[in-house]
């Protein structure tokens, strides 16, 4: 199977939005970025999320984590460029996200997240194929090309049995897959999963996120997955970002992150960490006395 | 896997022009002045072949003078509905909303009755005051969609539940209105009134109206099917469609602005004709597909179709008297909205 | 990368596509180029101009063969005039007198079939501005067909109305006659109501919701002539009332419209058994009057329902008439009583219904 992504060079091709202090090791870099929205403008400020740091790589996967409302989603809806940083900014290879053009910004970030119920249900390879909209002129019919990018992505997850069932007669877990597969057709730069693990058993959890490890590592993704899940988290994330309250608290290497007195504190309930053998953190809840 | 293709989408519309093609054929054929094909087919070539000092000159009449232009005016004004309704259907991610769901219709017929009223007390003449129908029907569309423009914006922007919503409102709010204006309107005037809300077709527009129609027609169902993909987008999500590259704001824009131009001419010139909006985008989408690209152009067709049988039967049925074009689509159109219910709406 | 020639050969093609039809839509259609409008063989022919009652000019082509009537009243007066053999066309609702059922039809009075005019290839058509629409005048317009309007609001206009047409129609002639016959019958019904003070009468055009005639309609004026005052000063044609102010005014009669008496007297029968309606004096003494339904149409025949009204009104004032108010006569000096009772009970009911459809 021929590489999935595009080669950087092509990445950078426009200038619009360059920021100029391009390293071209760090792919995505979150520089200070915070947010306040509220629902009226002479009103103070509901949710705030407070300057935030971190930086990423081609083909590493980050993990955010934190109680309900703690600006998780936020977080990535700055990244993805939707929404507009009160400060500071996103830079993705260097382009600052919001001031991305609509098309460019769908060319280089995918977004997966719960989908809204569809009006008249289409088929998994039409769902797909969507993902090629960033890439078309406006009065367009998909190509070859845009065929084939449609196939491998479903292939990619192993979703290929599904290519022409209706959406709304699979199961949430195989939505879930076309669903990614829509994004990898995108053929993105950075891939942002927004609780993808909230509906799917254990095993599906597992198999996504080693699917997503395998991309990422096969494709160079630059994935950002917001979860509850701490254990996979720990698992599968190349770093960790621990939030409380709009506040990010820690980021950096699973181990790091996942410390007892910093969980207990965030999740206010007691927890216990152990090392696994792989150096990776598993979080417990304590046996009951 | 099948994507949509050019050919296949030029292959749906030639099928189905050869079936618009057929329709008017026996349109002009059929009437309350009997038509033989044969002359027909001799009369039209005739014609081509501008030799019309040799047409018998009732034939000349009443096929082109009379019918034809009826028939031109059906097509255009049910294609203007369809795509306008298939464009509402998606802007409002809605299957139940029609053209006249944000009361285009009812502010057209607000302006329309208006235009009727003070009509005596301004001196006209009479090619100005038969203008003054469609022009206040005009106005009063275009002030309509305008408020619910406005009424609707939520954060500085069009939203669908908020647009829905105010659309409901208004056209409410303008029946009231109408109801109002009918009670004060005399004799043959209220007829005349009652007849144009229903849709009807039998007074031919003058000849700026319909250029006018047609050439509306054309801009905005180009306009619109600019926006075919984002559109097929817009229905599987609002903010997956953000992510995927489509400038959300603009197409809405686009859309509402196109679709409510649509149907405002069409209404102008025709009254409030229903159901063809509304159903006949569903069963393109049974035959077709959801996706726009194709649904669009096919509504179209179908909807011109849609509105010339109607009409044909409408000024056949009860010859020589005629039905309201409304009447016949509404009692074709409500069982086949009660079987496509059942089939869920494709 | 997809290669840059598909999309542009798709763009190209839709771009044909949409300029065919663009010039599809704009090509100017046979009308234009028509020669000009149905006429006989070209030489033969000879306009007069007239301004008909609407203000319009109206080009006539002389003589006036081929006539197509778009109202009932106009049809009476046709045949009043004596030129029905020139009527070629008249609407479903023309059904007097019963020889007018016969011609052909050409739909409603509010929406004729054009094509059905047009077939009939006349050289005139008759409308008139409270029945029939300027769309359908429009519309002859464009095709070429002529059509003269007439918009009487008093007896007295339908009288000189009656004569104009027939100037227009080429018969002058018998239209003074028949001006000055209907001018007699009104002179000799105001000698006789000389003096006498006129009742207070409640004209019903519908029983529910209650529906009257307004102060300008000719109506009110042929009730005046007949020696009644409508109790409804509205300056709307077909104005609702409402019955508290009926029964307030309390007028002396109620009249009705109808094709016989026993549906007249029916359609009292049926409003005194109302609630509310016992109310009324007239209701209760069962003083009411049914005339012709001819008083619903502006033309010649609104006279003889004048005269009766007047008859059931004001009894004394006619000595040699045994007159009973409550039974009813519908005479008419042009025809025999017994072709009156021929008629199908519908008819009456289609004028009112197409004076009060109009209200509706």
């Amino acid at each position: 199977m021929s590489s999935f992504a595009r080669s950087p060079a092509s990445a950078a091709a426009r200038p619009i939005g360059d920021a100029g202090d391009f390293n071209s090791d760090i792919r995505l870099s979150v520089e200070q970025v915070s947010y306040a929205y509220s629902a009226n403008p002479t009103q103070a400020p509901l949710f705030t999320l407070e300057a935030t740091r971190f930086q990423a790589r081609p083909g590493e996967i980050v993990a955010i984590v934190g109680p309900n409302a703690c600006g998780k989603s936020t977080l990535l809806k700055l990244i993805a460029g939707s929404l507009e940083p009160l400060s500071g900014r996103v830079l993705l290879n260097g382009f600052v996200t919001h001031a991305l053009p609509h098309r460019t910004r769908g060319q280089r970030i995918a977004m997966v997240q719960q989908e809204s119920p569809l009006l008249f249900p289409s088929r998994a390879w039409e769902f797909v194929l969507q993902g090629r909209h960033p890439y078309g002129r406006t009065l367009r019919f998909e190509t070859e090309e845009d065929i084939l990018i449609a196939r491998n992505a479903l292939a990619q997850v192993g979703a290929e049995h599904l290519t022409d069932r209706f959406m709304d007669q699979i199961s949430g877990g195989e939505k879930q897959r076309v669903i990614l597969a829509r994004a990898l057709a995108q053929q993105p730069l950075l891939l942002l999963l927004d609780e993808p693990t909230l509906h799917l058993d254990i095993g599906a959890q597992v198999d996504l996120l080693e699917t997503l490890r395998r991309l990422a590592s096969a494709n160079r993704y630059t994935v950002v997955v917001v979860t509850h899940e701490l254990n996979l988290a720990g698992q599968y994330a190349d770093q960790v970002a621990l939030f409380q309250k709009g506040k990010c608290l820690r980021v950096g290497p699973p181990a790091t992150v996942f410390q007892r007195e910093l969980l207990e504190q965030v999740f206010q309930t007691p927890l216990t960490v152990e090392l696994g053998s792989s150096g990776r953190p598993r979080v417990n809840m304590p046996s009951a006395k | 896997m099948r994507p949509l293709t050019l050919s296949r989408l030029l292959a749906h519309c030639a099928i189905l022009s050869a079936v618009l093609f057929v329709v008017v054929v026996i349109a002009l054929k059929l009437g309350a002045v009997p038509v033989s094909l044969y002359g027909l087919g001799h009369d039209l070539l005739r014609v081509l072949f501008r030799q019309t000092s040799q047409l018998s000159s009732e034939y000349q009449l009443i096929i082109f003078d009379i019918r034809l232009p009826r028939i031109l005016l059906g097509i255009f004004v049910g294609a203007s509905l369809s795509v306008a309704g298939a464009s509402f259907q998606a802007l409002l991610r809605n299957p139940l909303a029609d053209p006249y769901v944000l009361g285009v219709s009812s502010g057209a017929a607000v302006g329309a009755i208006i235009g009727l009223v003070i009509e005596p007390h301004l001196a006209l003449s009479p090619a100005v005051a038969a203008l003054l129908t469609p022009i206040g029907a005009f106005l009063g569309a275009a002030l309509t969609v305008t408020a619910v423009y406005f009424l609707g914006l939520r954060q500085g922007q069009i939203d669908s539940g908020t647009l829905l919503l105010a659309g409901i409102i208004t056209a409410s709010f303008l029946q009231a209105i109408i109801m109002f204006f009918m009670s004060t309107l005399t004799g043959g005037n209220y007829r005349g009134m009652a007849f144009w809300m229903m849709g009807e077709l039998s007074t031919p527009p003058q000849r700026i109206v319909s250029l006018i129609l047609r050439f509306g027609f054309f801009l905005s169902a180009a306009a619109i099917y600019t926006t075919a993909s984002d559109l097929n987008l817009l229905l599987a999500g609002e903010k997956e469609a953000m992510h995927l590259g489509v400038d959300v704001r603009r197409v809405r824009l686009v859309v509402y602005i196109a679709a409510s131009l649509l149907t405002g001419l069409a209404v102008s010139v025709s009254g409030a004709i229903g159901y063809v909006g509304l159903l006949v985008p569903h069963v393109m989408r049974l035959l077709f597909g959801s996706d726009h690209r194709i649904l669009l152009p096919t509504a179209a067709f179908g909807g011109a179709i849609a509105v010339v049988v109607a009409d044909t039967l409408a000024r056949t049925v009860v010859s020589p008297s005629e039905l309201p074009v409304g009447a016949m689509t509404a009692i074709a159109g409500a069982p086949l909205f009660l079987y496509l219910m059942r089939r869920r709406l494709a | 990368m997809p290669t840059r020639k598909d999309p542009r050969k798709n763009i190209a093609a839709g771009i044909a596509i949409v300029a065919f039809l663009l010039c599809a839509g704009l090509w100017p259609s046979p009308a234009a180029q028509a020669q000009t409008p149905a006429a006989s063989p070209a030489g033969s022919l000879v306009y007069k101009e007239f301004v008909d009652e609407a203000g319009r000019t109206v080009r006539v082509p002389q003589p006036v063969q081929r006539i197509v009537s778009l109202a009932p009243s106009l049809t009476e007066t046709i045949y009043a005039l004596g030129l029905q053999d020139r009527l070629v066309g008249d609407t479903d609702f023309c059904d007097y007198p019963p020889d007018a059922q016969k011609k052909t039809k050409v739909g409603g009075a509010i929406n004729p079939s054009l094509e059905q005019i047009a077939a009939l290839r006349p050289d005139l058509v008759l409308v008139t501005k409270s029945l029939n629409l300027i769309q359908t005048v429009n519309a002859l317009d464009r095709l070429g067909i002529s059509s003269y309007g007439t918009d009487p609001h008093t007896v007295k206009d339908i009288v000189s109305s009656t004569e104009r047409l027939a100037g227009v129609l080429g018969v002058p002639e018998a239209g003074a006659t028949l001006g000055a016959d209907l001018e007699r019958h009104l002179a000799d019904l105001q000698q006789r109501l000389n003096g006498v003070p006129p009742r207070r009468v409640l004209f019903i055009v519908w029983s529910d919701p209650l529906i009257s005639a307004g102060k300008n309609t000719f109506i009110a004026d042929a009730l005046r002539l007949a020696g009644a005052t409508s109790i409804v000063d509205s300056s709307q044609d077909w104005p609702h009332m409402s019955l508290e102010e009926v029964v307030r005014l309390q007028p002396d009669f109620l009249v009705f419209a109808a094709s016989h008496s026993d549906s007249g007297q029916n359609d009292f029968e049926i409003l005194a058994a109302r609630p509310g309606w016992r109310g009324l004096d007239a209701v209760r003494n069962r003083r009411f009057a049914v005339i012709s339904d001819a008083v619903n149409r502006p033309a010649p025949r609104i006279v003889s329902a004048i005269e009766d009204l007047a008859r059931q009104l004001h009894p004394e004032a006619f000595s040699a008439q045994p007159g009973d108010e409550k039974e009813k006569k519908i005479p008419s000096p042009a025809q025999p009583q017994a072709a009156l009772r021929l008629l199908p009970s519908s008819s009456g009911d289609s004028a009112l219904l197409e004076v009060c459809a109009c209200a509706l």
